[in-house]
């Protein structure tokens, strides 16, 4: 209960940071989608398949607190942790740079995704392309720097 | 420690969870099913902020106030601030107010008429920043003082700067769709009134646009000219300038849609007025 409590938390924490930060690059077209990059970490940091009763809640709480419709976040959330879970064991073939590349394709995914429903009429290939050079630029900054401090990085949620 | 691949009884959980879900995305998007319980939460968000701010931060606030000689000056202060607010609100409708009140003078004797108690004070509540700089769903939420069980569906909202949009929902606020949401529709005409069309919210911050056909308006539209409500949709009183043409986009022959900049901005003030209907 207290985990469920803790990971609802940060939903909320992160998820309010993101719409800040949101606010601030959107006139550079960029988009940062802190609470699904911080979701896809704690699934793949999992040391359990995460289920998909708990990804499938996780996104409709984020749909909810985010004011989108509903499901958008909810479907996004279990299509990526059923493709996690389906590969965890390959991630850990993979370099840095591999993953990294993944976690920003991810994001990137969900910033076309989500731009396609919530902003169809203004749908923007220069957000799209340049959210996807940002993000993994973003993870590489994220990689170098747990990389530098592990401990204080790694931690588990 | 090693993960074990998925079983197909999860993968046919994941599969129903994802059908739920594009299920209920569909549902939302098309009918807006979940619209009660989204307010619902804000509503509950909205009165824990002020609940929360009222019991935390407002006896520590007062506490300092108190305890500082310069009390009475911040009350002043904030009093004088609200009374300017009130008097640009003020400065708007007297300077529209033959154009506000056109139609209804038809039918009101001038003796009947106060224009004082013609429109009610809102304060903002809520206003999504995010969404109304990035996607197409542009709304606000108002507290009306002194309602007085009025009812304000399709009332105008306007700030010092214009007119913001209109009323659709009350609860215990009032939801207020602005004029760039993409299912707003406003109807203006140009400044030579021989061109009419319905302006449709753009989804972009302070722009709505316009699509027409130049075989048909033949007028000859040109980038910062300046636009009007037309009055023809009920709603809006005519005559209220709008804004000026940013860009005009030649789509064929056929169409043309131009863009219209906004002289209004929602996220410049927090305080309101309503129209009565």
């Amino acid at each position: 209960m207290i985990s469920l409590f803790k990971k609802l938390f940060l939903v909320i924490v992160i998820n309010y940071i993101d719409r800040n930060i949101f606010s601030l690059l959107s006139e550079y077209f960029l988009i940062f989608p802190l609470t699904f990059l911080a979701f896809i970490y704690y699934v793949y940091k999992s040391d359990k398949n995460v289920g998909a009763f708990e990804s499938f809640s996780i996104g409709i709480f984020v749909d909810l607190i985010s004011d989108t419709y509903f499901g958008l976040n909810a479907i996004i959330f279990s299509l990526t942790t059923y493709f996690i879970n389906l590969n965890s064991n390959t991630f850990k073939l993979f370099s840095y740079l591999q993953i990294c590349l993944f976690f920003g394709l991810s994001a990137s995914a969900y910033v076309g995704f989500s731009q396609l429903i919530l902003n169809i009429y203004n749908f923007s290939y220069l957000t799209l392309f340049l959210s996807l050079i940002a993000n993994i630029v973003f993870c590489f900054l994220i990689a170098f720097i747990s990389s530098y401090f592990p401990k204080k990085i790694n931690m588990r949620v | 420690m090693a993960r074990i691949a998925p079983t197909s009884r999860q993968k046919l959980s994941f599969l129903i969870f994802i059908l739920i879900g594009s299920f209920i995305l569909y549902l939302d998007v098309t009918t807006n099913s979940f619209q009660n319980v989204k307010n619902g939460f804000k509503a509950l968000k909205i009165s824990t902020y002020f609940l929360t701010r009222e019991y935390t931060i407002e006896p520590i606030k007062f506490f300092i106030k108190f305890s500082k000689n310069k009390n009475d000056l911040i009350n002043e202060n904030e009093n004088l601030k609200k009374a300017l607010d009130l008097s640009y609100l003020n400065n708007y409708l007297i300077s529209n107010e033959n154009i506000f009140y056109k139609d209804k003078e038809i039918i009101k004797t001038y003796a009947d008429y106060k224009f004082s108690s013609s429109y009610n004070i809102a304060k903002l509540k809520n206003i999504d920043p995010n969404m109304y700089k990035c996607c197409d769903r542009h709304r606000m939420i108002l507290e009306i003082i002194e309602s007085n069980n009025y009812d304000f569906i399709e009332s105008v909202v306007f700030n010092d700067q214009g007119i913001v949009g209109q009323i659709i929902d009350e609860n215990i606020f009032f939801e207020v769709l602005l004029l760039t949401d993409i299912s707003h529709s406003l109807p203006i005409r140009s400044e030579l009134n021989s061109f009419f069309c319905n302006a449709k919210g753009s989804g972009n911050a302070d722009h709505i646009q316009c699509s027409y056909n130049p075989l048909i308006w033949t007028e000859d539209i040109k980038i910062n000219q300046t636009f009007y409500t037309s009055g023809l949709g009920g709603v809006y009183p005519k005559d209220i300038k709008i804004g000026h043409v940013s860009k005009i986009k030649k789509i064929d022959s056929n169409e043309n849609v131009i863009e219209i900049k906004l002289i209004t901005n929602p996220l410049r003030s927090d305080l309101f007025g309503v129209l009565r209907n």
